[in-house]
């Protein structure tokens, strides 16, 4: 059996800091607890804010100084990412919020003696882990050891316990944590000034002490503890559950006006998304944004914006370009508290071969990828593809739709020069422009102008008489006429009378050989 | 001891013995110097500076860097460096009005970029708010395969008024148009800039280019033939008939072209009713054009 263990000693502050508005980066942060100040960042360290400090003598020291309480479900929440997180290693994963006595102590306990063939050892699979944890933001600081509780503690010790023989030899451990202080078990933290005066300051000291006297003094925890550190007694662990559905929310620690404030909250419920997406070994094709306004009479609670993938991807910045296009065209009905981060959609499929060369697929891939980031910012009739339809009116004879994002698969059954290459003569000439709307011609003399310059029509007429199904006939005789400058363009003349049609009989612009 | 001069022939290559005793008493008689490991070429044993591209005179177009597109007229691609539409830059084209023909100038190679190499290859085409819809059936008589057509327009483009000129907000474009160049995934990109488009945009557009691996063309209005832009290729397109095209090289990658290329386009008109366009004037009797083609 190996254990790694992953403690988190600052995790209220980074978890109070991942609601923070973008702007506040900067500031030092500090935990407070009716009045008194519990935990200070680096920054708020430096300024010299100590933990016991009065509020107003922190206040004192660093004006900018950005108070907040710790949440124990904000904590227990951004904990469930991490245990998230390190399923993709191993399922047996244990979550632990505080010791045996109570007081806050969140450890990631990883059992992978089973996965460290399948990582290439045990170096390879802690840089692999410190990887995965990297997006989530927090400090880690990891220990390995035969026994569970023994890894806990010596993460919890120190920060460069993660080699050496103690690591899977059980004797090596017992020797290791003869020299750990007292404090590290919950019992002899609660105990501690007792201990202390005792002059037990080392586990050692506890170890030669009578075991009865010991447990009639301080109680049977501390001994129990002890021996399922030392592994003389067997310390079971349920692992987490995962859950079916993605669904996490985080409240903001300022009332969210503006796009910004609200992709910096959602940029924590991105990486924790995909955390769980990746310990289910599959990637995200759908997922839906909500987010909680005031109460108020008249407003809604919640709006939703949903955000479908048009191939599923477990990439965070894909996932937060779209969500941020989107974000920018959403108006925002009111002020947001509060954010939630729904996902039920998932691909279970294995992920696609990363290849050095571009090839047909990656390129495929990587052009559905553009196509959804510009619909996402156009509308989805911002990209829009051709297809042909069978009709003699040329304004009908295609149809603009919205590019749905499936690649252009080539038609096998018709190869692209099919149509031209086997009646060529028969197939009459089309200009490149078309214009939406016939445009009116002025006529001079009995001759169509165009932009003051008569034309001189060289080749047809061409008469196209058809749609009288639908309502939009369209009786034309069309001809090429030639421009001043000597650009040709195609002209048609309405044959029906003025009142029957809408384009009447005046002379009409409708495309141009470009 | 060597030093490798630019135009090395034998008797100026320095002998590879050391003393300068010896080199001042020995006659200027020195065997050419062959390349390690090889001794089967013994004559012109150093490859011409010129085809190693390692020496540039101003009179010659340059060689191009990277690939290029043949553009399907023999003598446009003559004047072009690299021989086609260069790939990895921007190309301008300035043209008076919109309809003139440089769609038909650049539907060959468009073609062949959406067709491929290989049989499944073809790439995608990607037009910027082009100023009209295009015609499908055209298309396809040019061979040009309209599946891997995409059109891209801005926010307020789809529901525009009539007519040919389309007011967009330019941002929404320019950043479109530069996200395709970047992605690298496009085969061509056509982009129809509005007037006026600032300097740092088109630098910029540039840049991005860099990474796609296709040409990419601009078109803009003839007014900006006055202002510096940061394309290596420009072209002024004018009509010059029916079914004609006069291109004059404003910018290339080498020496500048004095004279305008005639270039014919792929025919719209037969023949003989070319010939008699070209023998009619422009203002032209049309009353006989119409009595002998029209019967009503």
């Amino acid at each position: 059996m190996l254990w790694i263990a992953v403690h988190l000693p600052q995790l209220s502050l980074e978890s109070l800091a991942a609601t923070l508005d973008p702007a506040w980066q900067g500031r030092p942060l500090a935990l407070i607890d009716a009045h008194r100040i519990t935990q200070a960042d680096a920054r708020a360290a430096a300024l010299g804010v100590q933990a016991g400090a009065k509020r107003a003598t922190a206040l004192a020291l660093a004006s900018d100084l950005v108070l907040g309480e710790a949440d124990a479900a904000r904590d227990a929440q951004a904990l469930q990412a991490l245990g998230h997180a390190a399923l993709a290693f191993t399922p047996m994963v244990c979550l632990e919020t505080t010791d045996s006595s109570g007081a806050p102590a969140p450890v990631v306990l990883l059992e992978v003696q089973h996965s460290l063939r399948c990582f290439g050892g045990l170096p390879a699979l802690l840089r692999q882990l410190r990887h995965a944890l990297r997006p989530l933001g927090h400090r880690c600081r990891i220990a390995s050891a035969p026994t569970a509780l023994g890894a806990a503690l010596l993460s919890r010790w120190r920060d460069d316990l993660m080699h050496g023989a103690h690591v899977t030899d059980l004797a090596a451990l017992r020797r290791l944590l003869d020299d750990a202080p007292v404090w590290l078990l919950g019992p002899g933290r609660e105990h501690w000034e007792a201990l202390q005066g005792m002059g037990l300051k080392q586990l050692s000291d506890l170890r030669h002490l009578p075991r009865a006297g010991l447990a009639r003094r301080f109680g049977p925890a501390l001994l129990a503890d002890l021996d399922r550190a030392r592994g003389d007694a067997p310390d079971p662990r349920e692992p987490i559950a995962l859950p079916p559905t993605f669904e996490q929310r985080i409240e903001l620690f300022t009332r969210a006006d503006n796009a910004e404030q609200l992709m910096a909250g959602a940029r924590v419920l991105i990486a924790r998304l995909l955390a769980w997406a990746r310990a289910r070994h599959a990637r995200v094709a759908a997922f839906t944004l909500r987010m909680h306004h005031e109460e108020r009479r008249d407003a809604v609670s919640h709006s939703e914006l949903a955000i479908g993938l048009a191939e599923a991807s477990a990439d965070a910045a894909h996932l937060q370009a779209l969500l941020g296009e989107r974000l920018a065209r959403t108006p925002l009905v009111a002020p947001a508290l509060e954010l939630s981060l729904l996902c039920d959609a998932l691909l279970q499929a294995g992920l696609p071969n990363g290849e050095l060369f571009a090839t047909r697929r990656n390129e495929r891939e990587g052009l559905t990828r553009l196509i959804e980031r510009l619909q996402a910012r156009l509308g989805a009739d911002g990209v829009q593809r051709l297809t042909l339809r069978a009709d003699h009116r040329p304004e009908r004879a295609m149809a603009w739709q919205p590019a749905d994002t499936k690649p252009a698969m080539p038609d096998k059954t018709q190869p692209a020069g099919a149509v031209s290459s086997s009646h060529p003569a028969s197939l009459p000439t089309r200009p490149l422009w078309l214009l939406n709307e016939p445009q009116p011609l002025p006529e001079q003399a009995a001759r169509p102008c165009l932009e003051g310059a008569p034309l001189q029509l060289l080749a047809g007429p061409e008469r196209i008489e058809s749609g009288w199904w639908d309502g939009a006939l369209a009786a034309r005789d069309y001809f090429i006429a030639r421009a001043h400058d000597g650009a040709l363009v195609w002209i048609f003349r309405g044959r029906l009378p003025l009142a029957d049609v809408p384009e009447g009989s005046g002379w009409f612009l409708q495309g141009r050989f470009a | 001891m060597y030093s490798i001069l630019v135009n090395p022939s034998p008797t100026l290559a320095k002998r590879p013995s050391a003393s300068a005793a010896s080199d001042a008493m020995a006659p200027l008689k020195v065997p050419p110097i062959t390349p390690p490991g090889g001794g089967a070429r013994t004559a012109a044993v150093w490859p011409d500076p010129l085809a190693l591209h390692a020496l540039w005179r101003a009179h010659q177009l340059s060689t191009a860097s990277h690939a290029t597109t043949a553009s399907g007229f023999a003598a446009l691609d003559a004047e072009l460096p690299g021989g086609g539409w260069p790939h990895r830059v921007l190309t301008e084209l300035l043209l008076p009005h919109p309809g003139l023909g440089e769609l038909r100038l650049l539907v060959p190679a468009l073609a062949r970029i959406a067709a491929g190499t290989q049989p499944d290859g073809g790439r995608s085409v990607m037009l910027f708010d082009p100023p009209a819809a295009l015609c499908g059936p055209a298309l396809t008589q040019l061979g040009l395969d309209a599946q891997q057509l995409l059109v891209v327009h801005g926010r307020e483009g789809v529901r525009a008024t009539a007519g040919l000129r389309r007011l967009l907000p330019s941002a929404d474009l320019l950043w479109a148009l530069e996200q395709a160049l970047k992605s690298g995934h496009v085969g061509v990109a056509l982009a129809w800039l509005p007037p006026r488009v600032k300097a740092d945009a088109l630098r910029r557009l540039q840049l991005a280019a860099q990474a796609h691996d296709g040409p990419a063309f601009l078109f803009r209005e003839v007014d900006a033939r006055l202002k510096p832009s940061a394309a290596p290729l420009r072209l002024l397109l004018q009509s010059a008939g029916v079914d004609r095209l006069s291109v004059r090289v404003l910018k290339r990658r080498g020496a500048p072209l004095a004279h305008p290329l005639p270039i014919g386009l792929p025919p719209v008109l037969s023949e003989r009713l070319r010939a008699r366009a070209r023998a009619e004037p422009a203002a032209g009797a049309v009353q006989r054009a119409e009595a002998s083609s029209i019967a009503d």
